[in-house]
């Protein structure tokens, strides 16, 4: 198998925007090829995450449609859904597409827009991607997914809502230093910890937001890759999925699949979790970050509450968690957001991320989780 | 070709009609929440169905504030996942327990839910 490096990045400011997902999409990957220093002409395949178009803009087949808009109409193009993981696997896939040495340059992509409907209809398309009959009818939302998953944590580890409070608190905290970030103001335990119930025991700021954004990422081969002024390096990427239905997840305070994923990642990459300098994890709602930090192994099972109100995860503690405001302060355009958290993984590791960069960071990965825990992927990277 | 033990269209036919079932393997005896061709643990075809009781325990429970478009008239109203005295876990509605006295270990029955003429799973008090 061929090395692959990601030698270009782009990504929109997440928020509201006026405009189409595939328009989106194209000023990211506009950017990333400016960014990767080679003309449009040199991408020879698109892989495209796109979640809700059909619901929010009526819009399928969006891979050939962002190619379209991106001016490389001829490419050939694929789009990915594993809901809120789905740029993430497109990611995947391409690496494997020049790895077999079938393609030397492949962009990645994703981008999605749900701020043009009501959060009610929003709420009802993100519940789409747990089971139709079996969860939905019920009324199930993703706050209430993850809420039974934190209420199952709670009980077995004693993690507080304090603790859950401190993640969105770190965040918004990283988030203010990201000019791309939805959300550029720091919050308080007390403002957490006061706002609504969404789904007990999950407030209004343990969640992430709604949001528009594309983000877009250029690959290469290694022969490509070399003439990069800062390739960085796919070290590892693997993908693991989950029983769909609640019910049938044996242990609600654990997310087996993130645990398949990092094993099979730090496997291919020679690593382990020692060896990571910085992480972008899937922080779609606080206690989704503390279950993936101990899923990952930087914590034991049931130590990420207390981790996070140590601050052992902000940027400067010992390892730094979603330094790019995560889901949470950045924002979460699903279908962008696998793609986005690699673009922050690759400025961490080129020096690149300014006011919230880790010093000397070397090695990182990112963790994307889809929907109901069914799906994850974790991809970890290095610079030479 | 092998019929189906349960098909989903059958398991909600029976909520409407106030049973519960599972599906259990010939081959290994794993009990399953239908539908399921092959046995997770075996790989058999070969389910048979099984009644379930009823009778099962809270595993984890939330109360839903902000609904979905099709569920805001019923918002707050609360979920849980419920693992059945067999062993199976199924998610279900909460009814006429109040919510705030919910809580994990909770014992419950099933009682079927049917709103606008479609059944769904509904837990109400042991």
């Amino acid at each position: 198998m061929r090395r692959v490096a990601v030698i270009g990045v782009g990504v929109t400011k997440f928020g509201l925007h006026d405009r189409t997902s595939a328009e989106l999409f194209a000023e990211a990957a506009a950017d990333a090829l400016t960014d990767a220093g080679i003309p449009a002409s040199a991408v020879q395949a698109l892989y495209y995450g796109n979640v809700v178009g059909g619901e929010t803009e009526h819009q399928l087949h969006t891979g050939p449609q962002a190619a379209s808009v991106l001016g490389i109409p001829s490419v050939p193009t694929t789009r990915f859904e594993t809901a809120c993981a789905s740029s993430h696997a497109a990611f995947r896939h391409a690496v494997m597409e020049i790895a077999a040495g079938v393609s030397d340059v492949v962009m990645v992509g994703g981008a999605e827009r749900v701020l043009n409907v009501t959060t009610a209809e929003s709420t009802e398309y993100f519940a789409y991607a747990s089971d139709a009959v079996w969860e939905q009818r019920l009324g199930l939302t993703f706050p209430g997914v993850f809420a039974l998953i934190a209420r199952a944590h709670m009980q077995k580890h004693g993690t507080t809502e304090a603790q859950m409070a401190a993640v969105a608190v770190k965040n918004h905290r990283h988030g203010a230093l990201n000019p791309k970030a939805q959300f550029q103001k720091q919050i308080t335990i007390e403002q957490v910890l006061k706002s609504a119930y969404v789904a007990d025991p999950l407030k209004i700021f343990d969640c992430c937001p709604f949001s528009d954004g594309g983000a877009a990422l250029v690959l290469a081969s290694e022969e490509v890759a070399r003439r990069h002024r800062k390739p960085v390096w796919v070290l590892g990427s693997a993908a693991a999925s989950d029983w769909m239905l609640l019910g049938d997840k044996r242990d609600l305070s654990r997310v087996p699949a993130t645990e398949r994923a990092a094993a099979a990642a730090y496997r291919q990459a020679g690593l382990g979790p020692d060896d990571v300098d910085v992480v972008e994890v899937h922080d779609c709602f606080t206690i989704a970050e503390i279950v993936a930090t101990e899923g990952l192994g930087f914590f034991e099972p049931g130590a990420g509450g207390r981790a996070a109100e140590e601050g052992r995860t902000s940027l400067g503690g010992e390892i730094p968690v979603n330094p790019s405001g995560g889901l949470k302060a950045k924002g979460h355009p699903i279908g962008a957001t696998g793609a986005a958290q690699i673009a922050e993984i690759v400025t961490q590791l080129r020096g690149e991320a300014g006011p919230r960069q880790v010093d000397g960071a070397r090695r990182g990965l990112t963790h994307t989780l889809g929907g109901n825990t069914a799906t994850v992927l974790v991809s970890l990277f290095g610079r030479d | 070709m092998t019929e189906p033990a349960i098909t989903v269209r059958a398991f909600f036919e029976r909520v409407r009609a106030g049973q519960l079932v599972a599906i259990r393997c010939e081959s290994c005896g794993q009990l399953a929440i239908p539908p399921r061709e092959l046995c997770p643990t075996c790989h058999a075809r070969a389910w048979q169905p099984q009644s379930l009781a009823g009778d099962g325990t809270i595993a984890s429970y939330t109360v839903i504030r902000v609904a979905p478009r099709s569920h805001a008239a019923e918002a707050p109203y609360a979920v849980a996942v419920v693992t059945l005295k067999e062993g199976v876990a199924v998610l279900g509605r909460i009814v006429d327990i109040p919510l705030g006295s919910l809580a994990i270990g909770m014992p419950v029955r099933f009682r079927p839910l049917v709103v606008s003429d479609q059944a769904s799973i509904g837990f109400g008090p042991a």
